[in-house]
């Protein structure tokens, strides 16, 4: 049985690789792309978590893993058609190039 | 009984309910509303008569001649006392004497009210003219009619105020404006005086009314009532009349009152004012004459200096007005002039009347011979219609020349023959010549005077007084006549006989000038028509004519002789001009003499010098004091005051608006420079969320494990 820390340093990595794209990359679609991994990230903690609860684990975890999952398939389409919505008004998906949100 | 007195309080009432209408609506009624006014002194007129007739009828029946007309409590009394000792009463009193000056008031008022519609027309400020006159009117039948000192003190000062008023009518002209501030303030000092006697009388008496005073009077007597106050409360009181009457030394007002109309000198002169005060001392002549419980005269309280008084001013003013009136050139002014030499006529009268009254009674007569007492009354009603004659006639002259200087005069006679003839009427009665009203009385008075001569030789020195007045009246007179309507016409004007309103009222006054006199017949002696205590047959032309007395003839004619020569003399100076009018101011000694008249002997001068050098230099010494001290200390509180708040002023804007505005500022300044951080930059945001939760898991380790981790709480 894999020990629970690979999994967790796994999701770590896979943390510091969303946040990183988050921070860096310009295009939105890539923004998009890096929330995606944390939050798989944060799911592969539930079924990591979910097989190392003792004594034998803790189902719950993993339905928890597959509700985020459905929730992150919502979530992609909301932030597509958001992205969709500013391109037809900015004509560009440029995060840089957005500043909507200021004073 | 009276009947129907309630009428008597319209006597007042109408002139006064006139002023306040025309003083109120003036300015819509027909001619300013002369017309109000004339119609409330004829209803004061007829009223008056009716009264006086029954006055008389009273009298003649033998019956009480004075009544008390009950009005209201003004100052409830003492309710403990059966008489409310203090109370204060506002009623009316109308016996012989009041009776026949309301008659006089009202009918010389009226008329000099008609002629006033003639002269008055072309004036700005009619409704304000009336009006005063209606009130100044008021006041002089409230005067009369007053029940006591207080009440007669009350319109007393509400004609002062008319005079002031009424002289000042043209208050645009400094000249009448000051006249009429002289005028007030002359009269005050006289006012005060009478101020003070009324006190005195309260103090003694207890009392202001006239009746309970002379009751009062044997009663209190030797004991309140000392020698020294029986001298001192007629002296007071006498001293008002001074005032009003334009006495010496108090005599200065009258001669610049002559700035007003000369409808308003006519009124003053001859119906209103200066009477007053021949009023007020033969009403208060029980101070003079007291009268003893059981009737007589009560000699031991006669103040025999206090009658030395009144005579002695009453004679020197006679002579000393009289020769003022000599050198003026103005026609109103030597009218004034005789006014006060005429008025003091009357206080001679009173004053040897009084003294003759009280001497016979101190040597056993049980008779109370009211002779001089009565004679001053019947000049004062002949001097009234005549001298209201000549004001009037007066004035027509100035309304058709416009000036009142008698050098521009002359000739007038053929441009004014109404105003003219009923002038020389005038002029005759004043010079006292037979038969106009003018001679019977003064001569009366002169009687009086020289038949008091044999109580005291005084009285002699004053008659002497009194005939070379009569001389200097005659004389001054026609001068004045003369000048105005004899000879060439010196003026520039087109003179033109006055409108047919005023030469009717002329033409009333000279009959009556011509009549009045021959009241005395009718009453057989004007002492049983107006008297004091008890009815005198009292006239010497009646008399003396009468009883052939040769001394009293002679000096009726002595008399009479010196105002025929006056008028003479006059004739061949004015008239004829076989003696240059240049004589009077050929030597040096009578050409001072002219101009000590002329300049009415200093006294206004002194007066005038008294004023600007005493009063004014007292005056600027308290201003010194105002200015430096008082100013001084209100200016530095002021000061002070400035400074302190000068300081909280810059505390304030420094200490306080400097904390407000500071934060202020800086919160700014730190919003302008945060927001640059908010770039709209999501990435940004995120840094900052990302760095934030690294700060806080970073604190969480550093406060929150380590120290667990390290074993310490």
């Amino acid at each position: 049985m894999i020990p629970v820390e690979y999994e967790l340093v796994l999701s770590l990595a896979l943390f510091c690789i969303g946040l990183y794209g988050i921070l860096v990359r310009k295009n939105a679609i890539i923004v998009l792309m890096s929330i995606e991994i944390i939050l798989n990230a944060a799911i592969l903690n539930f079924v990591a978590f979910s097989s190392y609860i003792p004594p034998s684990g803790d189902p719950a975890g993993q339905v928890f893993a597959l509700l985020a999952i459905a929730l992150a398939a919502g979530e992609a389409a909301v932030g597509l058609a958001i992205f969709l919505a500013l391109f037809e008004t900015h004509g560009t998906v440029e995060l840089d190039k957005i500043r909507l949100l200021r004073w | 009984m009276l009947e129907n007195a309630w009428l008597a309080w319209l006597i007042l009432g109408s002139p006064l309910i006139a002023f306040v209408l025309v003083g109120v609506v003036g300015r819509r009624l027909p001619e300013g509303g002369a017309y109000v006014v004339v119609g409330s002194f004829a209803t004061s007129l007829v009223i008056a008569l009716y009264f006086l007739a029954q006055v008389l009828l009273q009298g003649a029946v033998g019956g009480t001649t004075s009544f008390s007309i009950p009005g209201f409590t003004w100052i409830p009394g003492n309710p403990a006392t059966v008489t409310e000792e203090g109370k204060i009463e506002i009623r009316l009193l109308i016996d012989n004497l009041s009776a026949f000056m309301l008659v006089l008031v009202s009918f010389l008022s009226l008329l000099i009210a008609v002629f006033s519609i003639g002269y008055m027309h072309e004036e700005e400020g009619k409704p304000r003219y009336y009006a005063e006159i209606a009130l100044f009117v008021a006041g002089m039948l409230g005067t009369v009619s007053a029940d006591n000192f207080l009440q007669l003190l009350i319109f007393w000062e509400i004609m002062g105020l008319c005079s002031y008023l009424l002289i000042g009518f043209w208050y645009h002209k400094p000249e009448a404006a000051s006249a009429a501030k002289k005028a007030f303030l002359v009269t005050r000092v006289g006012d005060v005086l009478f101020l003070a006697g009324i006190l005195v009388i309260w103090n003694v008496f207890h009392t202001f009314r006239f009746e309970e005073i002379a009751a009062e009077i044997p009663v209190l007597w030797g004991s309140s009532f000392t020698p020294q106050l029986a001298t001192l409360i007629p002296l007071l009181l006498f001293g008002g009349a001074v005032g009003k009457s334009a006495q010496f030394p108090l005599h200065a007002w009258l001669p610049d009152a002559m700035e007003g109309p000369t409808t308003v000198s006519a009124l003053i002169h001859a119906a209103t004012m200066v009477k007053a005060g021949v009023y007020l001392t033969a009403r208060s002549f029980v101070f003079l004459v007291p009268i003893a419980s059981g009737g007589g005269i009560l000699v031991a309280a006669v103040p025999w200096t206090a009658i030395l008084v009144v005579a002695i001013i009453g004679g020197f003013t006679a002579v000393f007005a009289g020769s003022m009136a000599l050198a003026s050139y103005d026609i109103k002014r030597v009218l004034a002039f005789s006014t006060i030499s005429q008025l003091s006529y009357m206080f001679l009268g009173l004053g040897a009347g009084a003294y003759l009254m009280a001497s016979e009674a101190a040597a056993g007569s049980p008779e109370v011979n009211t002779v001089g007492y009565s004679a001053a009354l019947y000049h004062l009603m002949n001097h009234a219609f005549f001298k209201a004659l000549l004001f009037l006639a007066a004035g027509s002259v100035i309304h058709a020349v416009h000036t009142n200087d008698m050098r521009e005069m002359g000739g007038l006679g053929a441009h004014m023959p109404w105003t003219s003839r009923t002038m020389l009427m005038g002029a005759l009665a004043l010079s006292g010549i037979i038969p106009f009203s003018g001679f019977f009385s003064k001569d009366d008075i002169l009687a009086v005077t020289f038949e008091t001569g044999a109580a005291n030789p005084l009285f002699y020195l004053l008659w002497l007084a009194g005939i070379a007045t009569a001389f200097m009246t005659a004389f001054y007179t026609f001068r004045m006549w003369l000048m105005t309507f004899h000879g060439e016409y010196r003026g520039h004007g087109h003179p033109h006989e006055s409108p047919l309103v005023m030469t009717s009222v002329l033409l009333v006054l000279s009959a009556f000038t011509l009549a009045s006199g021959f009241i005395a017949f009718v009453t057989n002696g004007f002492g049983n028509f107006v008297f004091y205590e008890e009815p005198h047959a009292a006239l010497p032309l009646v008399t003396p004519l009468l009883s052939g007395n040769v001394v009293e003839l002679g000096l009726t004619g002595l008399s009479l002789a010196l105002a025929f020569a006056g008028l003479g003399l006059a004739w061949l100076v004015y008239a004829r001009k076989s003696i240059p009018a240049s004589t009077f101011t050929r030597t040096p000694t009578r050409a001072f003499l002219h101009s000590m008249l002329l300049h009415r002997y200093w006294i206004d001068d002194a007066y005038n010098a008294f004023g600007s050098r005493a009063v004014a230099g007292f005056g600027r010494a308290t201003d010194r004091f105002d200015r430096n001290v008082v100013d001084g200390i209100v200016n530095a509180l002021g000061r002070g005051t400035v400074v302190t708040a000068a300081l909280a002023d810059r505390f304030d804007r420094k200490v306080i608006d400097g904390a407000v505005n500071s934060i202020s500022l800086e919160t700014i300044r730190s919003s302008l420079a945060l927001r640059t951080r908010q770039t709209g930059q999501v990435q940004n945001y995120t840094w900052v969320i990302v760095v934030g939760i690294a700060v806080i898991l970073a604190l969480a380790f550093i406060l929150g494990f380590l120290p667990r981790a390290l074993g310490r709480p």
